[in-house]
């Protein structure tokens, strides 16, 4: 048998031990947020978010426009709650898994499962990419029911690619900067302040805007506010070059 | 009398290094300088209530936030297990965490209501600490009873809402009735914002962290005794 021939043999199989790995690694990690009751709330939160933007934020900007006579309050940052709606449930779902992957940590649970067949990059894909990808399929699904402004197909996809981005960079910041459960709670609260990039074009002047050109959000504020898709691309781009950084970093964390 | 003064000052010495090792001081000098920016950009008519927004939802707070972490962190490096056999007390564990993180509280309050232009610097001084007790023991007794933080995460929600909506509803005048100025998070809320509270209120509010520092105390005594399952 050739190695060509042997290559094509061996490598489906070992892909589908991989897989294997990594989707009871996935289920294993549902299980432990269902004991915690941590996946109702991760399942629920985001109707009740969103539900609570619909509804809400109209009937307060009425209240408010009645109560003090002016045309427009919150309307014109409609589009705003858009963009927070859409990176709040990956984000979400993305932290709750950081959460785990710090507790797994601090057990010591991590290293033990890096020596399996899942492996460090199985355990990556399991434990943050896989939830992105969940987290990116309910937001794209919820964004159109409970959007306020963002009407197109395409920027309801962008708007929810951006968001699940973000969610990616908030759980490696979180997990690969800090050392142990508590440093990765008070990155959370750091990280957290990335998706605030997007008021920068809604209430700074351009180019002094510019200064928040490190944050992925502050370029998916852009995209909205400009109607440009041109900013689409730095975008994507920044938000690689943290996810590649951060990336980086955590392999030689535990290498 | 004079041991005892010294452990408990040892405690909160290495309640202050734990807190700066993991980068507490790190991280509320970077919050410090955004709110900072935040409360800048704003117009001047907004700063006085969001700066009392801010500083009673994030610093007065950070207890809340942090405990889980704090705890579970100690759990897991069996420092509780140290504490179940030495002399010390519940009562000194408790106001140790109560006071350390009451300090990082005071200090960015007090920076933020300079930037604010805030004039009533002491009212504000005392509201945050009481907040920030009240935050921290709540803190407290959900993190001895936890497990993993996403437990604590969950568990603290009904306490955010419970001490964030009605202060910052009360903030904007929402509720006015004698009631509201009664409610402890409506208390502190007052004395960040530089009014004199009622003395019925500050009454009641003093009490709340009475009862809460003996509900911290006893969880605490029993998270002691309960050390991997076996009961002291």
């Amino acid at each position: 048998m050739s190695a060509a021939q042997t290559g094509t043999l061996h490598i489906p199989k070992v892909r589908k031990k991989d897989m294997r790995a990594i989707q009871i690694s996935f289920l294993h990690m549902l299980k432990f947020m269902k004991k915690d009751m941590m996946l109702l709330a991760a399942g629920l939160s985001p109707l009740l978010m969103g539900a609570a933007i619909r509804l809400g934020i109209p009937a307060i900007d009425k209240a408010l426009r009645s109560f003090t006579g002016l045309s427009q309050i919150l309307g014109p940052y409609y589009s705003l709650f858009d963009i927070f709606y859409s990176a709040i449930t990956p984000s979400m779902f993305c932290f709750v898994a950081a959460m785990v992957m710090l507790e797994e940590r601090d057990d010591h649970i991590d290293r033990y499962l890096f020596v399996t067949d899942l492996g460090k990059r199985g355990y990556y894909i399991s434990r943050i990419v896989i939830p992105a990808l969940v987290a990116f399929v309910i937001s794209a699904v919820l964004l159109p029911i409970f959007r306020l402004a963002v009407s197109s197909f395409a920027m309801i996809l962008f708007l929810s690619f951006s968001g699940t981005l973000q969610g990616i960079i908030i759980a490696l910041l979180v997990v690969n900067i800090s050392s142990n459960k508590l440093e990765g709670m008070a990155l959370t609260k750091c990280a957290s302040l990335m998706m605030l990039g997007a008021m920068g074009p809604y209430f700074i002047e351009r180019p002094s805007s510019h200064i928040l050109f490190f944050m992925p959000s502050y370029w998916t504020g852009l995209v909205i506010t400009e109607g440009r898709a041109i900013y689409v691309l730095p975008t994507v781009l920044v938000s690689v070059i943290w996810i590649v950084i951060l990336s980086c970093g955590k392999f030689r964390r535990y290498t | 009398m004079l041991t005892i003064d010294k452990r408990f000052i040892n405690l909160l010495r290495w309640d202050l290094r734990f807190q700066a090792r993991y980068g507490f001081y790190l991280l509320y000098v970077l919050l410090t300088v955004f709110y900072t920016l935040v409360l800048f950009a704003i117009p001047g008519s907004w700063k006085e209530k969001t700066a009392a927004m801010l500083i009673f939802s994030d610093p007065a707070a950070m207890g809340l936030f942090f405990m889980g972490a704090i705890v579970l962190l100690e759990k897991s490096q069996k420092v509780t297990s140290y504490f179940a056999i030495t002399p010390m007390k519940a009562r000194e564990y408790v106001w140790s965490k109560v006071l350390s993180l009451s300090a990082i509280s005071l200090v960015v309050a007090t920076i933020l209501a300079t930037v604010a232009g805030y004039t009533a610097i002491f009212p504000l001084l005392v509201g945050t600490f009481l907040a920030s007790a009240i935050f921290t023991l709540c803190g407290i007794i959900v993190a001895t009873k936890i497990s993993s933080l996403n437990q604590f995460i969950l568990a603290t929600v009904p306490i955010e809402i419970i001490g964030f909506v009605p202060a910052i509803l009360h903030i904007f005048g929402v509720t006015g009735s004698i009631a509201d100025r009664l409610y402890p998070a409506n208390v502190c809320m007052d004395m960040i914002m530089g009014d004199r509270p009622f003395a019925a209120g500050l009454l009641l509010t003093v009490a709340l962290i009475a009862l809460l520092l003996q509900v911290a105390c006893r969880s605490v005594l029993k998270m002691w005794q309960e050390q991997g399952g076996v009961k002291l």
